[in-house]
């Protein structure tokens, strides 16, 4: 497809009254190619109604290029028309006139009959034949943006702009407007640009969504393909496989750019108290079982108590709000996935590899794989099973849930298949989703099953979607959960904060391992600030109604001997298993990474202050269910016995010298 | 359609419907004029109660013979009324015209705006009154003074309105404009005019109101030309109070008519689209 617009490098700068400047844009480059239907997303005043603009010709850029069809843009024409967001007809014209008006301006060379019958056609294709008569202020809203769209199509524009079309109707009107717009366009082979801030509407109508970052100097954030095939009706898009993940995609951009922003309105400065570097932390989590050693420290006063007296807990909702709110460094530290640490380090997040330490493993076990209850119904109660369910079906998709790359439920997933000689991307498709989601699409049928922590897999088996089918015990008993993370560059700036958050935990993971404060435990994280979910759903394991259940999901633990201490051979396993699946190259530098990921010294530092010291010794070698022993001292031949494995590479990952964060 | 009650006219019906737009004017202006001739009769003021407009014999003759003329300027209040109201007509569309014409330019050019904008709010501010010497010395002619006095009393509100008006038009419009690429000839016709024209007329109801008032001013001090002005002027030469509270009256209904005529015509063209 041959490129209808381009913009290039464009910036625009507002001249305020005051004097000042404001840049809403700034460096967007972008090609809209004939036919494709673009929608801009982005928060108010984040610059989309102006990029907007000056595709229009409305507005000139100041810096950078917009060009039609090669030309540079430099006034609005009839062949880049816009659809105003409050419609712009003019209120002493009839519906009739108010076409015409544009149709008498723009094709001067046809006969009177002629244009008039382009007229009537575009009335009738908007089906407001019988209101042709009205002034627009007797029509509804609906029908008056019907009037705008027919108007602006009765020109034949080489590109179609709207403006927040359908911003000020209702939903029903809006529902059968964007059905209305959509088969226009189809039928047309319209290029059509558009500026929303409804999720839905842009997932429904775009072959690309461009999402904008928040003002000032907004820039794009980011590019989305609608692989929706067309033509798509509203109520069915949504059991698409894609519209969810598209949909979550957004609006995890959108909260995104929200939660900066409102970290940007509050002050940050480093207070310093207690002999510590920096008292005011923002810690990351998810509502996951596993952060109940966060929710118990804050809770319980263990902050508090190791000086730590402006700790305030960020719920996200995705790993990956972790992910980027450590990299952005809205987030000091969090919980996060035991296979984090060295995947950012790596580079596995798509980005410059940034060192990531932990200094502390916050639960073991917990997790456990879950198949729909669909497959029970055709025999599958074993892996054997789903192998032959899985051959017997093999023209089908077959996709499996995980959280996340780089969580253990990944690893195990796709080591437990391995094992079992399923292909984890060949013979099924991984793909991640929120939690929830899961749920949600293991009760509609689109997955085959997921693994996951709780309280995923009790909610399945309870409501009867899903059956567990394999637990972590089985499958490696006592693996790392989830570990606390932080920049390096932070730990080193803040290096007492960092033991005094360290020991803060360690306290609360004792406090949690307590089985007489299980009750306790599930009360407090009902609460809407961590799970905000029914505190008899929320269990460790030990407590699960049934047997099987017990077995499948394990047993949270939250302390105990070698539980806590980060291992540089977990880690090590972690980093082979992420190169196997090619989620990282394999780093040749793995010595150094290790050394510098696993922060040995500041959890021993902690453990010696709380005075428990016996408790932090190392475990014995890895071996999980296969029997396939884990060689640390050959990682990378120990890759090469294995039989079902991606084409890993080994590379050298730059992660420069250790480097505190300057203040 | 529903049933339309029957059209013609069923007395305690309609007297029920209208009896409160018909009351509450006849209470007032009846309490007003009997206040007024209670003050005259108890001698509280030397102006004569209105009753004196039918016993005085003076006004009880221009009361009843409106029409009459015996050449010169004895004639009839009507003959009168209408010499003045085609005065009024003549510095009227003289203002209507000009300060349409000045007040879009005004409206579209803000150069044009900033630089005259301060002397129209000036010399809007000088009384009718005042202009009527610099009108005699500039036209040395009463009835061109006459018609300057009103041109230059009632262009100000048509001017300003108007050009607020074409700085009001909504930019959805002018973006319209712009996107269609409409030549400035067809923006005027198609967009500009029925955009500003309910301010234009606005701002034509409030002058002819002015107008009105600037008839007296005009033919008050230009003696020998024959209207309402004139005639209460000549009156009080003559210290005949009735006819000058006749003449008031004839004044007042009149500009009360003429506004009206405004609204009218302002419903229906400016607010009919």
């Amino acid at each position: 497809m041959t490129t209808l617009v381009t913009v290039q490098d464009v910036a625009k700068d507002f001249r305020l009254d005051g004097g000042g400047h404001y840049l809403a844009l700034k460096g967007i480059d972008l090609d809209i190619r004939k036919g494709e239907f673009i929608s801009l997303i982005g928060h108010s005043g984040c610059g989309k109604s102006t990029l907007l603009n000056m595709i229009a010709g409305l507005d000139l850029p100041s810096g950078g290029t917009v060009l039609l069809e090669g030309e540079t843009i430099k006034r609005p024409g009839p062949d880049k028309m816009v659809v105003f967001q409050n419609y712009s007809l003019l209120p002493w014209l009839t519906v009739r006139e108010n076409i015409a008006l544009a149709v008498d301006e723009v094709m001067p060379d046809l006969s009177k009959a002629e244009r008039e019958a382009v007229v009537e056609d575009h009335i009738t294709m908007v089906g407001l034949a019988h209101a042709a008569h009205k002034p627009p202020l007797q029509l509804s809203g609906g029908m008056r943006q019907r009037v705008a769209i027919a108007r602006a199509l009765a020109i034949k524009p080489k590109l179609l702009l709207l403006d927040e079309p359908f911003g000020a109707l209702d939903a029903l009107t809006r529902g059968n407007l964007q059905e209305k717009l959509m088969q226009i366009c189809n039928e047309n082979e319209l290029t059509a640009v558009m500026v929303t801030h409804d999720v839905d509407e842009a997932v429904l109508l775009s072959d690309r969504i461009v999402m904008l970052t928040n003002g000032p100097g907004s820039k794009i954030g980011g590019i989305l393909e609608v692989d929706i095939p067309r033509p798509r009706q509203r109520l069915e898009v949504v059991h698409h496989p894609s519209y969810y993940s598209l949909r979550s995609e957004i609006i995890y951009f959108l909260n995104r750019q929200k939660r900066v922003k409102q970290w940007q309105a509050k002050p940050h400065k480093v207070l310093a108290r207690h002999g510590l570097e920096k008292v005011n932390l923002d810690l990351g989590f998810i509502p996951l079982v596993a952060s109940a050693p966060l929710a118990v420290a804050e809770a319980k006063g263990f902050f508090t108590k190791h000086g730590l007296d402006a700790v305030q807990l960020v719920r996200e909702t995705s790993w990956r709000g972790i992910t980027d709110g450590l990299l952005d460094r809205t987030l000091d530290a969090a919980l996060m996935p035991s296979g984090m640490p060295t995947w950012i380090t790596a580079g596995g997040h798509g980005g410059d590899p940034t060192p990531i330490v932990t200094a502390l493993t916050l639960s073991r076990n917990g997790n456990g794989i879950t198949l729909a209850r669909r497959l029970a119904e055709q025999g599958v109660s074993n892996v054997a099973d789903y192998r032959d369910y899985l051959l017997r079906t093999n023209r089908e998709p077959h996709t499996m849930g995980i959280v996340h790359p780089a969580s253990m439920h990944n690893l195990l997933l796709r080591y437990w298949l391995a094992s079992n000689a399923i292909n984890p991307d060949r013979d099924v498709h991984l793909q991640t989703l929120p939690p929830a989601q899961m749920l949600a699409d293991l009760k509609d049928g689109s997955i085959d099953g997921y693994c996951v922590g709780e309280p995923w897999n009790v909610r399945a088996d309870r409501e009867g979607h899903g059956f567990p089918i394999a637990g972590d015990l089985e499958i490696w008993s006592g693996h790392p959960g989830k570990v606390l993370g932080a920049r390096e560059d932070w730990a080193m700036a803040y290096p007492n904060t960092h033991i005094a958050l360290t020991k803060a935990l360690l306290e609360a993971c004792r406090y949690c391992a307590n089985p007489a404060h299980r009750d306790e435990l599930s009360e407090l994280l009902s609460d809407r600030r961590y799970l905000g979910m029914k505190a008899e759903l929320i269990r460790f394991g030990m407590e699960s109604a049934s047997e099987e259940i017990r077995e499948a999901s394990g047993h949270t633990l939250f302390f105990g001997a070698g539980v806590n201490r980060p291992s540089r051979s977990e880690h090590l396993w972690i980093i082979s298993q992420l190169a196997r699946w090619s989620e990282i190259p394999f780093p040749r530098n793995y010595v150094e990474i290790l050394e510098r990921v696993c922060a040995v010294g500041v959890y021993s530092t902690a453990a010696r202050e709380l005075g428990l010291d016996d408790v932090s010794y190392q475990r014995g070698g890895i071996e999980l269910f296969d029997g396939v022993p884990f060689n640390a001292e050959d990682p990378i031949g120990y890759l090469n016995t294995l039989s079902i494995h991606q084409d890993f590479s080994v590379a050298e990952i730059p992660i420069g010298v250790p480097r505190a964060l300057a203040s | 359609m529903t049933p339309v009650p029957s059209s013609k006219i069923n007395p305690p019906n309609w007297w029920k419907q209208n009896r409160k737009a018909i009351l509450p004017p006849i209470f007032g202006i009846g309490g007003f004029l009997l206040f007024w001739q209670l003050s005259s009769s108890l001698g509280l003021t030397k102006l004569e109660g209105p009753l004196s407009l039918w016993t005085d014999e003076r006004t009880r003759e221009l009361l009843l013979y409106p029409f009459f003329d015996n050449g010169g300027l004895d004639k009839g209040l009507f003959l009168h009324t209408m010499s003045s109201l085609s005065r009024v007509a003549i510095g009227y569309s003289l203002a209507a015209v000009i300060g349409i014409g000045i007040g879009i330019a005004v409206g579209l050019n803000k150069g044009l705006n900033r630089a005259f904008d301060p002397l129209f709010q000036f010399l809007r501010m000088v009384a009718p009154l005042a202009w009527v010497p610099i009108a005699l010395v500039m036209f040395q002619q009463n009835q061109p003074a006459a018609i300057f006095v009103i041109f230059i009393t009632s262009i100000w509100p048509i001017l300003i309105n108007t050009a607020e008006g074409v700085r009001q038009i909504p930019q959805d419009y002018r973006n319209v404009a712009l996107v269609l690429q409409m030549s400035n000839r067809r923006f005027f016709t198609k967009i500009l005019i029925p955009s500003t024209l309910p301010y234009i007329f606005t701002g034509l109801r409030i002058s002819i109101g002015l107008a009105w008032l600037a008839i007296i001013a005009a033919e008050i001090v230009m003696p020998g030309t024959p209207g309402i002005g004139y005639f209460i002027w000549d009156a009080n030469q003559n210290g005949y109070v009735s006819e000058i509270v006749l003449g008031v009256i004839w004044i007042g209904a009149i500009g009360l008519i003429l506004d009206r005529l405004m609204a009218w015509l302002q419903t229906r063209i400016a607010s009919g689209r």
